[in-house]
């Protein structure tokens, strides 16, 4: 469907096989390189308890940037991260139902909210034809007014059964974070083999080719930032679970790092080339990388200078992986 | 952004058409958009006197201009980045490293203020060019490299000062921007050269061309025989040069630096450039747009300050107010008002 006038070749990289070993392998060969070096420095980092603690940190900034990666995927920007995570926290922290059904209509709200900025989002850039970094900025700052309507100040209370629940591990063993990550992968892995996930990349490598194929390219696109808001809100109820509390400003340090996140699982801005699992373990690669740090006792002063360097190292280490990846598969 | 590492045999014949050095900036779309922009912002300035009566249209307005003057230079930088293709995450660093360096080398002192501040600057360029090489040498993704030295800046600058800056500004740069000429404080008069030189640069001299040239297409850019890695560099070295500035100016405003006084700056950089009507993609922007871009945005913030309104309603006024100018310059509406002025393309 999608082969049609875009030049062979360019579309090597939409073919699933493809994707499975060029998209998440490099990124997560450097998370692991990462977790074994935190593992020597901190034999205690293998327990039970700093596996879960360390999951449950990384996975809101993980659901954001496997968020934010539908609308770059096409070749967006969505600034709205932000502004949805502090609203969905919010929203979390002012409603006091208790019990499992608290849960289900916290859940079911912020899904709401997500859904509707999604909305807002994807109908000024898909329809109205409005560049996406400026429409989600001014969403951004809009959600961020309401969240600071809702909750003047941090404070607020998280239900019990969410905070004990959602942070806790399965049958005494399986962090309930690796759980909800491993469902986004099989999620995105079913996503991606549908029609509009192919769209959705083919979009991001030429817009025009991709329409004349017969792709309803507007509509793509506003589904992107559908899944988008959906996932930055499900983000914000993970992070209101997991701080137990409230913050008007808890999205803004998402901003950078959900997209550093991505662009570190080698996604491409512009479009057309990575994915939501790469995009996952760019984040929880961040987390780590915080937390290796920490156990190797730099300065928390120049804890900065090492982050910058890493990330770049990591950038340039890629190609050379995938390079290696893809020799050895042969005659690609 | 990085889409340039395509094999040139897979490039369709239209690659080679859709190179577009700027152009001639007439009455086209952009041009237009540039109008808008400043008749939005003059609309809202009468609507500000409406607001607080007290003080006379002038010194409003002045304030204004005043106010945004910081961000009008170093949205000049990031506009040439995004024109090249880029984007400069590394503004607020720099801004930050602007102002420790002025405060520390000054110290309160005229001595050697010239000599001082050209190695001020330098040191910022610097900081830019690692940041060039680092997109065009090595093809690091913009974002990751520009927000990776911002963090090393960042955490030198605090490291350095310990967390707490000290020094003063000298105090021929705080008698500069205090003081005036002809009853307009002077940095309103480097505003306005500032966009002059500003708009010859981005769109009529040379280096501007190749700029958006570079942008819109950068493999035919280098098959034209354009240096682009050495264009891509450069645009980075005086984005970070003049936000390096920034903070200079900055530091004589508040006669001191701190560590946080570049971030107010880094998204608004940004949305200045875009609300002013270039495209993020780039290859395609006037620097007058987004002149007009950052008046608008200090306007409607300073003007928001003066209500009374609680703060959560300022933050949504200030989204509403800005979604509701990117509407209104949205390209339908230039086409109507193309057909008002005749067409010209």
């Amino acid at each position: 469907m999608v082969s049609v006038s875009t030049g062979a070749g360019r579309l090597r990289n939409a073919s699933a096989l493809q994707n499975m070993f060029d998209g998440p392998v490099p990124i997560i060969c450097i998370f692991l390189i990462m977790a074994a070096i935190y593992a020597s420095v901190l034999p205690s980092a293998l327990s039970q308890y700093s596996i879960e603690s360390l999951f449950n940190n990384s996975l809101p900034l993980m659901l954001a940037a496997a968020g934010a990666t539908f609308v770059i995927l096409h070749g967006g920007f969505d600034l709205s991260v932000a502004g949805v995570i502090s609203l969905a926290n919010v929203v979390v922290a002012v409603t006091p139902v208790s019990g499992p059904e608290g849960a289900a209509l916290n859940l079911v709200s912020v899904l709401a909210i997500g859904l509707l900025v999604g909305a807002i989002n994807g109908f000024f850039v898909a329809y109205m034809r409005i560049q996406a970094i400026a429409v989600t900025l001014a969403t951004m700052i809009i959600c961020k007014g309401a969240a600071l309507l809702i909750l003047g100040a941090p404070g607020g209370k998280v239900p019990d059964f969410m905070v004990n629940q959602l942070t806790g591990s399965l049958f005494g063993m399986l962090p309930v974070a690796i759980i909800i990550a491993a469902a986004v992968i099989v999620f995105w892995s079913v996503y991606r083999r549908t029609n509009t996930g192919r769209a959705l990349l083919a979009i991001g490598q030429d817009d025009h080719a991709a329409a004349l194929s017969g792709i309803a390219v507007a509509k793509v696109r506003f589904s992107s930032f559908l899944w988008a808001g959906a996932f930055y809100a499900l983000a914000g109820y993970m992070l209101a679970a997991q701080t137990s509390t409230g913050n008007p400003n808890a999205g803004d340090p998402f901003l950078l790092l959900c997209f550093a996140g991505v662009a570190l699982g080698g996604t491409a801005f512009g479009g057309g080339r990575g994915g939501v699992t790469a995009s996952l373990f760019g984040a929880a690669t961040l987390m780590l990388m915080q937390k290796v740090l920490f156990a190797l006792g730099v300065s928390s002063f120049y804890t900065g200078v090492v982050q910058g360097v890493i990330m770049i190292v990591a950038v340039l280490m890629m190609p050379m992986m995938r390079a290696v990846t893809q020799s050895s598969r042969g005659n690609e | 952004m990085t889409k340039n590492s395509v094999d040139p045999s897979v490039l369709p014949d239209t690659a080679f058409q859709t190179i577009q050095p700027n152009k001639t900036p007439r009455l086209g779309g952009q041009g237009i958009t540039v109008i808008i922009i400043f008749a939005i912002t003059i609309a809202m300035l009468l609507v500000f006197r409406w607001i607080s009566p007290t003080l006379s249209w002038w010194s409003q307005t002045s304030t204004v201009l005043y106010l945004s003057s910081f961000l009008v230079f170093c949205a000049f930088g990031q506009g040439l980045v995004i024109m090249v293709g880029g984007l400069d995450l590394s503004i607020a660093s720099n801004i930050t490293l602007g102002g420790v360096l002025s405060a520390s080398f000054m110290n309160g002192s005229n001595e050697n203020f010239a000599l001082l501040l050209i190695a001020i600057l330098a040191i910022c360029a610097l900081v830019g060019v690692i940041n060039g090489i680092g997109v065009s040498v090595f093809r690091v993704p913009p974002f990751i490299m520009t927000m990776a030295v911002a963090l090393i800046v960042y955490s030198t600058c605090l490291g350095a000062t310990l967390g707490t800056p000290g020094g003063y500004a000298a105090p021929a740069l705080k008698a500069f921007m205090g003081g005036g000429l002809l009853g307009i404080p002077s940095p309103i008069w480097v505003l306005v050269t500032f966009a002059v030189l500003g708009t010859v640069v981005q769109s009529y001299s040379t280096f501007g061309r190749q700029l958006s040239a570079v942008g819109s297409n950068p493999l035919a850019a280098r098959l034209a025989g354009l240096p682009g890695k050495r264009i891509t560099t450069a645009a980075y070295a005086i984005s970070a040069t003049s936000a390096g500035m920034t903070g200079v100016l900055l530091t004589g405003y508040a006669d001191g630096a701190t560590l946080r006084m570049g971030d107010a700056f880094l998204l608004p950089s940004i949305a200045a450039v875009v609300v002013g009507g270039s495209s993020i993609l780039g290859g395609r922007g006037l620097f007058l747009g987004t002149v007009g871009g950052a008046l608008l945005l200090t306007t409607l913030s300073t003007m928001l300050s003066a209500t009374g309104l609680e703060e959560g309603w300022k933050t949504i006024v200030e989204g509403v107010v800005i979604l509701a100018a990117l509407i209104a310059l949205r390209d339908q509406a230039f086409a109507t008002l193309q057909n008002w002025f005749g067409p010209r393309r």
